[in-house]
């Protein structure tokens, strides 16, 4: 197979797009498609400073290292969730790439915030994936409050977003399918978030990955077995390998008509500020104080 | 051939395969769930294989 770009050896074929790259121009080709979702979307611009958040995978190294080669003024951070070895080789896996690639890290333990994740597991009654998400969201947008960032990056990829839109699709969940987008605007207290990687597969940030020589962390999280959207996720690799590009098409199609499909709602909830924290909050007590209020009762 | 398949570890002795798409579909993974490597290198679907390769299977899913 040729690169359909310059003609020489490929080294990867992306059916989707119906072409073939070698080495340079897949980094080309991916840098492309990033700062088309970064313009598209409006995200962000260079005077702008970011948060990547680094959680030591393929996709949130990667999209710090093309943020960082494109210029963009951005630090990491990084949440260690206390997992028994696996958090420890992941943290150390950020850090050693934070330094080969001189971009500055935060590392926030929950241990010292009394969040250790095997021990909400173990004390909270609802399923760990969702409040792990819940503290995950809380520090990211805290910190990123606190430093005065403007945005907060994060690696969810093409593969991410179109899993959760079936998920959500499947469900009819129209608040859900109404928040879905790659940007999530700035609110209240809460900082604008948004996924550079949206254009760009799994895949494709692992070829990234190698053809930089950048180690990455593949432990899965041992919470995580049976998780729904690995499920979804090869359900719809199925349907890519039939139907190269679906994928793509399935989410680009959904965000051009999303507006009048689901069109945001009128009615806005009341928020509330944490009365512990001062985390906006629909409830007097945010999530996490609630999270840490239980934890402290039954300790 | 010998094969490796990351991130397990699971090293395979294969044998009449000619190509990375048999491979692939010997080891029922699609051409975009994993990297391809032989020799540091990747590999496109099309490439044949050979009896003394040793290739590496990179999976690609995130898995939490």
């Amino acid at each position: 197979m040729k690169c359909t770009r310059c003609k020489q050896k490929a080294v990867v074929a992306l059916p989707s797009h119906n072409a073939g790259f070698c080495a340079s121009c897949f980094l080309l080709y991916f840098q492309n498609q990033m700062e088309k979702a970064i313009k598209k979307q409006k995200m962000f611009s260079p005077r702008h400073k970011i948060l990547v958040a680094l959680s030591g995978g393929k996709d949130s190294l990667a999209l710090a290292l093309q943020l960082k080669l494109l210029g963009y003024n951005l630090e990491c951070l990084h949440l260690d969730l206390d997992i028994s070895d696996t958090s420890k080789q992941v943290k150390t896996i950020a850090q050693r790439f934070c330094e080969r690639f001189e971009l500055k890290l935060h590392i926030i333990e929950l241990k010292k915030e009394n969040l250790s994740i095997p021990e909400v597991k173990k004390k909270l009654s609802r399923p760990i994936c969702s409040a792990c998400g819940q503290i995950k969201r809380y520090y990211f947008n805290y910190f990123a409050k606190q430093n005065n960032f403007d945005v907060l990056a994060t690696g969810h990829t093409l593969d991410d977003e179109v899993s959760r839109l079936f998920a959500n699709t499947l469900r009819w969940d129209i608040t859900y399918l109404q928040q879905q987008s790659p940007i999530l605007e700035q609110d209240q207290e809460f900082v604008r978030k948004v996924k550079p990687l949206y254009r760009l597969t799994e895949f494709e940030t692992a070829v990234f990955c190698f053809l930089h020589n950048i180690q990455y962390s593949t432990i899965p999280c041992p919470y995580s077995k049976g998780a729904s959207f690995t499920f979804y996720k090869r359900l719809l690799d199925e349907l890519e390998y039939n139907q190269p590009g679906r994928k793509f098409n399935f989410y680009e199609t959904f965000l051009k008509q999303k507006s009048q499909l689901f069109p945001p709602s009128t009615s806005k909830n009341k928020i509330n500020f944490c009365s512990i924290c001062g985390y906006p909050t629909l409830q007097d007590i945010c999530g996490v104080c609630r999270i840490k209020k239980m934890l402290s009762k039954t300790s | 051939m010998k094969v490796i398949v990351e991130p397990e570890n699971h090293i395979l002795e294969l044998f009449k395969i000619k190509s990375v798409k048999a491979l692939l579909n010997r080891l029922q993974l699609y051409p975009f769930q994993a990297l391809v490597i032989r020799d540091n290198q990747l590999l496109t679907p099309d490439e044949k294989l050979f009896p003394n390769d040793t290739v590496i299977i990179r999976k690609v899913v995130s898995r939490g």
